[in-house]
């Protein structure tokens, strides 16, 4: 999660790779309580995430998105 | 003045690579039923073998954005268990070709083993290797896949050069992967945990 990109960036790398048509969509949020179904997600960094995420974002922290897009012909 | 060093408290690149490496390489189990069904449909799952949906780790379902054709070439990075290579296998046909790629071996040698267990084997491969080295050839790839992997990556700018380079013209992506936008807290963002998460 650390390394992830805000949307406009993801899609900004993309089409200075050379790629065109980029399409982002299926949004998905994920929260502390999501992260935590996977076991990446030690219980020591769950923990600091309760602690320091504010309340109003501990549901929302990071979004699953699709990127769509083609090279050129 | 002895001026305290500016990345005391950032990762470098190599570290980054090893955390990721050594996290994913440590896990004894995925996601499990919880999240594949967070991610695919009933008739989906019904395609995989439990093996394989027991270590789904990914954040989204990028075959069914792909819209994959009988005989093409794909190529899934960072395939972990292999549940969307078999998906993508599957939907490829015996004329095409589903590449997983991962850096872990133990990734790879469950992979092998959940595709055959799905009956795809002949139409799907694993390689070893790094999305930003991919060991593939020029233009050899219809559609790159990815589910929650290019945010592993500390080169994301070289990981998507190499994914351009694989991709013939006119070639295609869907990537499943997280994005975040403001900053995270610095006890969150600075967790060596946290990249690999």
């Amino acid at each position: 999660m650390s390394g992830a990109l805000a949307e406009r960036v993801f899609a900004e790398k993309l089409e200075r790779a050379g790629f065109e048509d980029v399409w982002v969509g299926g949004h998905r949020s994920y929260g502390i309580e999501d992260a935590a179904r996977y076991p990446l997600f030690t219980p020591e960094l769950i923990e600091v995430m309760k602690r320091t995420i504010s309340p109003e974002r501990r549901d929302h922290v990071a979004t699953g998105v699709i990127v769509k897009a083609r090279k050129p012909v | 003045m002895a001026r305290e060093p500016a990345t005391r408290d950032l990762m470098f690149q190599d570290e980054i690579k090893d955390t990721v490496r050594r996290a994913y390489a440590a896990i004894e189990t995925g996601g499990g039923e919880t999240v594949a069904r967070r991610l695919y449909s009933e008739d989906e799952l019904a395609e995989v073998p439990p093996g394989a949906v027991e270590w789904a780790l990914g954040v989204g379902n990028p075959v069914r954005y792909a819209l994959l054709q009988p005989g093409e070439t794909v190529l899934d990075i960072g395939s972990g268990g292999g549940i969307d290579t078999i998906l993508a296998a599957r939907m490829v046909g015996p004329e095409g070709a589903a590449i997983g790629l991962d850096v872990v071996d133990a990734m790879l040698e469950r992979a092998r083993i959940h595709v055959t267990e799905a009956g795809v084997a002949g139409s799907a491969e694993f390689i070893r290797g790094e999305m930003e080295d991919i060991p593939l050839p020029d233009g050899s790839v219809d559609v790159v896949i990815s589910n929650g992997v290019l945010n592993l990556s500390a080169r994301k700018s070289r990981a998507l050069a190499e994914i351009f380079r694989v991709l013939g013209p006119g070639g295609r992506i869907s990537l499943a992967d997280l994005t975040v936008e403001g900053e995270l807290p610095p006890e969150v963002a600075n967790d060596q945990s946290a990249w690999a998460g």
